[in-house]
């Protein structure tokens, strides 16, 4: 028994130092972010600032020192825009795929996975092309659009996978009582799946406010840029504050964290099967 | 009687069969947009040294782009420092993901928060840690270097993370490592909530050790899930460019390479070849490996 108790403690303490590795960049963060200017670049360095300061965090807030809140803006629509779509196409398509009759469906499948394999970087190129023929460089929709090639084929298998759980028994009852397909989706298959779009859209919202090839490539206009590629910018500028720049930085992470903690359960369930899956 | 002149019978199968092409065609449109015409309009440019004046004509250079790629000392340069990169983190980003998940798997106290705090680093944007790390392992007042260097006096001066090509390719790869090994950890740690718990009582009772358990039990039951982790991070990181682009000019993955081509020296012809070299290389491999698999389970 004692040598199980010593093992269980020498476990927890392992488990700790993993922890605490993982997370000590973001505590460097925070605790950067939070340094007057003169600690920042101090040496020898500082963990933690002796006099907290928030000065950081408000010059970041102020447009005039700062332009993170037209960044945080365009990312919020770049980021939104591609999730809404990604999740409405997706779901339409991932239930047909799982409880309808598509003509080639086999094909259509086994096509979406071969689309995996497509990275962003390896379309960049043509899309380039694309885009500035259609006149759509420099504008937040090309972003938009060539998010969807990373996040489309993964929310068609998600939405899929989690579709094909539901009992088509549930469907066939609500048929014989007179609804519609369409109405059976609208009404049964969605309310039931608000788990796994809820995931899908953060995991597409996550992959789009997160993209710096594409934002670095489509935009020009600073008015237009996205958090990563505004901030690399200013970060290139020589004029930066290591502490503004650790402020912008933790701010540009809240969010996703924050949606990302409020469906953890459902988005890492479907992660993994789908992973699995593929 | 002519049959076209009734009224079409709709039944139910047909309904259905219509319907489901419909919801599926947005998906099929989009797809068709953005990744097949584009992959398609790819292997044309790549014969083309297109114009960068778009009003004027792109002239026509058969295998030319080809050519060039195959003789460019860059390109085989960059496909080493590709495949080290992604033997490294993949391997490492696995096993440590995988340790992680081992230890994962007991109840202890505060065991959600752990695994909430495990997963940070693969949250956050990238951009953010980027900027984190570029200040954790800068030469002037990076704290990795005082740690190193005065603190516990291993090295005796600040080794240049940033400058020199193989301490670069080794900060990359430690970034990468810390940033991805929860995703291992998360798929590793679900499949080992899967095995089933009488399997281990029934080995406890037949006097199995740690290590026969852990050899014999749970190593098969995970290993389908490792060798998913290991395909997926493989092709992920093969194509890397946004982690290394940010942190350090030194490391050339061929992602960077391309992107360089592309959009520093303008040569999109150039580029759009690598572009289809690359997806060759992916699908040669995946192929393979399917194939290879196929032939086991027969």
């Amino acid at each position: 028994m004692k040598r199980i108790r010593l093992k269980n403690v020498l476990l927890n303490v392992l488990v700790t130092l993993v922890v605490l590795a993982a997370v000590s960049p973001f505590v460097v963060m925070l605790g950067t972010a939070l340094k007057p200017s003169a600690e920042s670049v101090a040496y020898p360095p500082t963990l933690w600032p002796k006099r907290p300061t928030l000065e950081h965090f408000a010059d970041v807030l102020k447009p005039a020192k700062f332009p993170f809140s037209r960044y945080f803006l365009n990312s919020l629509i770049v980021a939104g825009s591609t999730a809404l779509i990604a999740v409405v196409v997706g779901s339409l398509g991932a239930y047909a795929f799982a409880k309808l009759p598509v003509p080639g469906k086999k094909y259509l499948l086994s096509g979406t996975f071969v689309v995996y394999m497509f990275s962003g970087i390896l379309l960049v190129v043509p899309l380039f092309r694309i885009f500035t023929a259609l006149g759509l460089y420099d504008s937040r929709l090309a972003v938009v659009i060539a998010c969807l090639v990373s996040t489309l084929p993964a929310a068609l298998s998600m939405l899929g996978n989690y579709f094909k759980t539901i009992p088509d028994s549930l469907e066939e009852a609500a048929l014989m009582d007179g609804l519609t397909r369409v109405q059976c989706l609208w009404k049964i298959v969605l309310p039931l799946s608000l788990p796994a779009i809820m995931s899908v859209f953060v995991y597409v919202f996550m992959i789009a406010w997160n993209d710096f090839l594409f934002a670095s490539i489509f935009l020009s206009d600073p008015e237009k840029m996205t958090l990563p590629v505004g901030l690399r910018q200013f970060f290139s500028s020589k004029d930066y504050v290591w502490g503004r720049m650790m402020a912008a930085s933790l701010l540009t992470g809240l969010p996703v964290v924050i949606i990302f903690a409020a469906v953890e359960k459902s988005i890492t369930g479907g992660l993994t099967a789908g992973g699995v899956k593929s | 009687m002519n049959q076209a002149t009734l009224p079409p019978i709709k039944t139910l199968e047909a309904r259905n069969r219509r319907l489901g092409f419909i919801f599926v065609l947005p998906a099929l449109v989009l797809i068709g947009a953005v990744i097949l015409y584009p992959v398609g309009y790819n292997i044309y440019l790549s014969f083309w040294k297109p114009a960068l004046n778009p009003a004027k004509p792109d002239t026509l250079v058969g295998l030319g782009n080809y050519a060039r790629l195959l003789s460019d000392p860059e390109f085989y340069a960059s496909l080493g420092v590709t495949f080290a990169y992604v033997a490294i983190t993949v391997a490492g980003s696995t096993l440590l993901g995988g340790a992680a998940a081992l230890l994962m798997n007991r109840r202890f106290p505060g065991r959600k928060l752990a695994r909430s705090a495990l997963l940070l680093s693969y949250v956050s944007p990238v951009i953010s840690s980027v900027f984190v790390w570029i200040y954790l392992f800068n030469g002037l007042y990076g704290m990795i270097d005082y740690v190193l260097v005065d603190a516990l006096k291993i090295l005796p001066v600040a080794p240049q993370w940033f400058d020199n090509p193989a301490l670069s390719l080794v900060l990359v790869c430690l970034f990468d490592i810390w940033r991805v090994f929860p995703f291992a950890l998360i798929m590793i740690l679900s499949s080992l909530q899967a095995i089933d718990s009488s399997v281990y009582e029934a080995a406890a009772i037949d006097g199995a050790g740690p290590w026969t358990v852990f050899r014999r039990i749970t190593l098969p039951e995970i290993l389908p899930v490792v060798a998913s982790v290991v395909t997926l991070r493989s092709i992920w990181n093969f194509y890397k460019f946004e982690d290394v682009y940010l942190l350090t000019k030194q490391v050339p993955l061929i992602g960077v390479y391309l992107y360089r081509t592309a959009f520093t020296v303008n040569d999109l012809g150039l580029a759009s070849a690598i572009s289809v070299v690359l997806f060759l290389i992916i699908m040669g491999a995946v192929v393979a490996l399917a194939s290879r698999n196929k032939g086991e389970r027969v």
